[in-house]
């Protein structure tokens, strides 16, 4: 861990009130040297007890959902729907420069939190709001999942086999979607205040986000099928394997990303240029698509002569992308993520010492890396509130007792 | 005013990342300029006859400018380099090593323009054996790790999705760590190198399956649509072909108002589906269950009597679905643009809402060097005679004298 570096938003304080499907947000300011305080009620975050656990032992320090997604943020508790919980959120806000939350519809607004308050304070805030579905509209109260918002969000059609359920992307890619929105929006915001001086309010929707940002292709896919006069294209659906074919080779699974006639002739000579594959129709994109399983039949015989990793390597020497298909361990152990020292051992209180997934990019003047493990609960609670806000000890001891932090 | 008026990127694009990138700095109010060559074009003009008339494209290349100009001419190659001088950011998605090659790498760069941000989006990250691999998202989520999960535990074998993950991913982190380099550059007068690893990308969003791989020596195993503290949690079958409605009951409160909402079948009064561990262990009857009494329903039916219950439920959405959603209606999250080839066609909007900005605004991708001129005229400040004379040369490309590049790659 490497927390003295400075990094490229160091000296911006964010207040992160958002739970475990907002965590991602505050997370990317976090490892770019923001000042995260997450804000959490004095029993924990629920995120907390997302399973699995480090050591498989539930306990609220040790989620691995929680480990990744807090990482790089100071912690404190806070009941926020108690007038004096409120008014050191107020206090807090005055030190602030974002404040980040994904509360339901109206819920700050009742809490007396909402951006026309807190403004007023401090008229510098960038306050962004992550809803489910939106302040306002047909959908605002419904309740949202990740497993239902990324069904709404159009691309869970298009994953898996055609004729099998689709299929989940692992993760919470809807309100991860959301939560790089929100993040664009708040660096943006960051940057033109630089002119103005002035902060403003941003509003973005797990609803939305997926649907414009996860594979924002599917809507002009089918409008540039729609012809003046013509019937309704069809809409896209599960094409399994085709677009993107997979096959078995020696140790595992291999994906090949053969679009071109240039592609595919490479693929040719990678097999080591057998007759079956040499016929020009196998050349065009279209008709190895209308003939796939004819050609995964055919392909088997070849592609099962080698490894995964010789594959890989001839596809890049004859000019084919071939992925190998790997596991997260085989991802962990790879050699390109070990030379660029991708995963970093971070040492948690509690959970202890294990390697984390890094930032994922480097960079030349401001690091972006693994600082301070994920806090526990109240972890910051002297720090900030004492040390940074100038209560008293006594004061923290009474909040304490009162069940307030 | 716009958050990033003023701000001039050039873009060396291609396929989805930097291209995407581009369309959120343009919406955001950046003058996007990008640099495109008639016989190495952006591999995603040449995935249909018109290298204008490509949707995926034409929804990628939005909101910004297109400088058509050949780079393998050393004149080009000096246009470029007064455009580097005046810029301030670069950003590139090319083949490890093309950039060096054309003389563009951040070495060079920096000599030409010490205040430009330069950041860099390979698949495989710089440094490392794999660094100058060609990638496509599609590959990248099978070498990240991430597509041996994405699949039903009995698949033969992951085939993910169409949608080319985690392109689309990748490029907002680009703009992130792009607009947040700007601040700090704004901020100490320090501008800087920035490679991201699109691969790293894709395990930073699923971060906690690699701990379990770290902490507890597990390699994680596809788990379809379940999860491992709600039950039912999946995708059921409704009435009609290929429909499907997703279900998902976290609490024994929410099991209650699920099991009133089907009219309490006798089947959920079984004890071992009272709480949830008993459902988690006995998941795959309870699917089962489940699944008979959607497929007697339509998916609308389906979401809205669960909705009512206060049960999470959604629509397994197609294309037209999602044009139709009531919600996505109110929030104007589908627009329609008129492109020059292409007409009147449909696209996402801008994603969020800012308070504070003049309204943010989506314009159509650029025809391929439609602002070659206007950009050697207004930024450049070069005479009508030499741009006209650089045009007859073929060093630089208008629409005219683009005419009959590309076309077809899938023959």
């Amino acid at each position: 861990m490497k927390k003295e570096q400075e990094g490229a938003l160091s000296g911006y304080r964010v207040l992160d009130i958002t739970d475990s499907n907002g965590a991602y947000c505050t997370k990317l300011l976090a490892d770019l040297g923001a000042d995260v305080i997450k804000i959490e009620p004095p029993e924990g975050d629920p995120g907390r007890r997302i399973p699995p656990f480090a050591g498989d032992t539930p306990h609220p320090e040790k989620s691995l959902h929680f480990l990744h997604r807090n990482a790089n943020k100071r912690g404190v508790t806070l009941r926020l729907d108690t007038m004096e919980g409120s008014n050191i959120l107020k206090r807090l806000v005055t030190t602030a420069d974002v404040l980040v939350d994904n509360s339901p519809p109206d819920y700050m607004e009742k809490l007396g939190l909402d951006y026309s308050v807190l403004s007023e304070i401090n008229p510098g805030l960038i306050m962004a709001s992550i809803t489910e579905f939106g302040h306002s509209g047909p959908y605002k109260d419904r309740k949202g999942s990740n497993l239902v918002d990324f069904a709404m969000s159009g691309i869970m059609i298009t994953s898996g086999y055609p004729g099998k359920e689709p299929c989940l992307l692992p993760g919470s890619p809807a309100y991860d979607s959301a939560s790089v929105h929100a993040s664009v929006s708040i660096v943006a915001a960051i940057y033109m205040r630089g002119t103005t001086g002035q902060g403003q309010y941003i509003d973005t929707s797990v609803h939305v986000t997926s649907r414009t940002g996860l594979y924002p292709w599917i809507i002009p896919n089918y409008s540039y099928a729609l012809n003046p006069g013509g019937p309704p294209p069809t809409s896209e659906n599960r094409m399994g394997a085709q677009i993107y074919p997979v096959y078995p080779c020696k140790d595992g699974f291999i994906r090949i990303i053969a679009l071109t006639p240039r592609q595919w002739d490479a693929l040719v000579r990678v097999l080591d240029n057998p007759d079956v594959l040499q016929i020009e129709e196998w050349r065009s994109f279209m008709y190895r698509i209308g003939n796939a399983d004819d050609l995964y039949a055919l392909m088997l015989e070849f592609t099962t002569k080698y490894t995964m990793r010789e594959l890989f390597e001839a596809g890049r020497r004859e000019g084919v992308p071939i992925a190998p298909i790997l596991n997260i361990a085989d991802f962990y152990n790879s050699p390109q993520t070990k030379a660029r020292e991708y995963f970093v051992e971070v040492d948690h209180p509690v959970a202890g010492k294990a390697d984390y997934p890094s930032p994922p990019y480097k960079w030349t003047e401001t690091p972006a890396t693994m600082r301070r493990p994920a806090p526990c609960i109240g972890e910051h609670n002297e720090e900030v509130y004492c040390r940074e806000l100038g209560l008293s000890t006594d004061n923290l001891a009474s909040l304490r007792g009162g069940g307030i932090v | 005013m716009l958050p990033l008026e003023n701000v001039i990127i050039l873009s060396f694009g291609t396929g989805g990342v930097v291209p995407d990138a581009g369309k959120i700095f343009g919406e955001l109010g950046a003058d996007v300029i990008k640099i495109e060559a008639k016989d190495n074009l952006d591999f995603m003009r040449t995935i249909g006859p018109d290298i204008n008339n490509i949707g995926q494209f034409n929804e990628s290349n939005r909101s910004k400018r297109s400088f058509g100009v050949n780079l393998k001419t050393e004149k080009g190659r000096g246009i470029v380099s007064q455009l580097v001088k005046i810029s301030d950011i670069l950003a590139e998605n090319f083949r490890g090593g093309v950039m060096k090659s054309l003389g563009f790498d951040y070495e060079n760069v920096q000599k030409l323009n010490p205040q430009i941000i330069y950041i860099s989006s390979q698949g495989f990250g710089s440094g490392g054996p794999y660094s100058e691999y060609q990638a496509y998202g599609p590959m990248l989520s099978a070498a990240s790790g991430v597509l041996s999960i994405w699949a039903q535990p009995d698949d033969p074998y992951p085939v993910g999705s169409n949608a080319p993950y985690p392109d689309h991913m990748a490029s907002k982190h680009l703009v992130i760590a792009a607009i947040a380099a700007l601040d700090y550059r704004r901020r100490t007068g320090k501008a800087q190198f920035i490679d991201m690893a699109q691969t790293e990308v894709a395990a930073s969003l699923a971060g906690e399956y690699y701990l379990d791989y770290t902490f507890n020596k597990r390699i994680p195993k596809p788990m379809g649509n379940r999860s491992l503290y709600a039950a039912p949690h999946g995708c059921y079958p409704c009435k009609g072909l290929d429909e499907w409605c997703t279900i998902a009951v976290f609490t024994d409160e929410e099991w209650q108002s699920f099991c009133g909402a089907m009219g309490n079948p006798a089947w959920t009064r079984d004890s071992r589906f009272s709480d949830l561990l008993g459902r988690l262990k006995n998941v795959d009857e309870l699917d089962k269950y489940v699944g008979e009494w959607t497929s007697t329903l339509d998916t609308n039916v389906v979401m809205e009597t669960l909705q009512a219950s206060g049960i999470a439920a959604g629509v397994v959405q197609r294309a037209t679905d999602t044009l139709a959603d009531p919600q996505l209606k109110w929030d104007g999250a589908i627009i329609e643009l008129d492109h020059a080839v292409s007409g009147k066609r449909l696209y996402p909007a801008v994603s969020f809402r800012m308070s504070g900005t003049s309204p943010l605004k989506s314009t159509p991708a650029p025809l391929l060097g439609e602002h070659t001129e206007e950009i050697c005229h207004d930024l450049l400040k070069m005479p009508d005679d030499e741009i006209k004379q650089l045009l007859e040369e073929d060093v630089l490309y208008n629409p005219e004298n683009a005419k009959g590049a590309g076309g077809g790659m899938f023959g």
